[in-house]
């Protein structure tokens, strides 16, 4: 049934969420990132077999690209402020306060 | 019969990764436990008669992404003590769920108003490698070229941050 999957989809991206917003290791947070654009994934591939049309697995790739990219920059990123700071913690990384 | 127990099965297990995502306090085991949300993820599109994004699953994210992640994890070389100190962890966790709830409840009411379908298999090379690689080249050639060039700058931007050296300190 559809709405199980849809179910699994809005748990998953809460799940993402809630890592997001309530963790401060730089890559929990990252992976919950990704957790979001999964669960969104599986909304894209579980419409995509009820409207039977293959435009849904087009995007779900667009999206896994996306991620790759998100992956390579933000990973980047944090070696970066791991090198200057030497922390993981995300409430040291504030240095757009000015 | 034997697809309801599988979609149960991979469902539970992917809900159980996610938790353990949040729940670790070490970046690795997080990761490992994200990897099993991943490869369930790849089991439900298989459920879904997505063959090739079940493959692309595989493949690009529980393998090239996640093993990316790992790389960077180990290579950062992190000790118990690097890690920063989560005392207000559990309160955080259960505080950002009753956040998140109402947001949940809405999106649940939003899914229940639709027509339920029931997914069977299906046939007829649906989710293919041809049939989606036509409509990614007819329908979708322009948004298909932008990702190229997101691609490439990213490329070049993780060069440039990460290729930094004997700047400063």
């Amino acid at each position: 049934m559809i709405h199980n999957y849809l179910f699994l989809s809005v748990i998953l991206f809460c799940l993402g969420i809630v890592g997001v917003i309530s963790r401060r290791n730089v890559f929990t947070v990252f992976m919950s990132i990704e957790l979001m654009l999964n669960a969104a994934n599986l909304a894209f591939i579980a419409f995509s077999r009820v409207h039977e049309s293959m435009d849904g697995h087009v995007l779900a790739m667009m999206v896994m690209a996306v991620a790759a990219a998100e992956a390579a920059l933000a990973l980047a990123v944090v070696i970066l402020l791991h090198k200057h700071k030497g922390k993981l913690d995300t409430n040291v990384f504030s240095l757009l306060k000015g | 019969m034997l697809v309801n127990l599988l979609f149960y099965g991979f469902a539970v297990l992917a809900v159980l990764g996610a938790a353990g995502l949040i729940f670790f306090r070490h970046p690795m085991n997080g990761a490992m436990s994200f990897v099993v949300t991943l490869v369930c993820l790849a089991g439900l599109y298989a459920l879904l008669s997505a063959k090739l994004i079940f493959a692309l699953q595989l493949i690009v994210y529980a393998g090239a992404i996640m093993s990316l992640i790992v790389f960077i994890i180990m290579f950062l070389n992190i000790q118990p003590e690097d890690l920063p100190r989560e005392e207000t962890k559990i309160p955080y966790i259960l505080g950002g769920l009753v956040l998140v709830a109402p947001v949940g409840l809405l999106l649940g009411k939003i899914v229940k108003t639709m027509p339920n379908f029931s997914v069977d298999l299906v046939g007829n090379n649906f989710g293919g490698v041809k049939p989606v690689g036509l409509v990614l080249f007819q329908e979708w050639l322009v948004p298909f070229e932008i990702v190229s060039i997101l691609l490439l700058v990213s490329l070049v931007g993780a060069v440039v941050l990460a290729g930094k050296r004997g700047t400063g300190k």
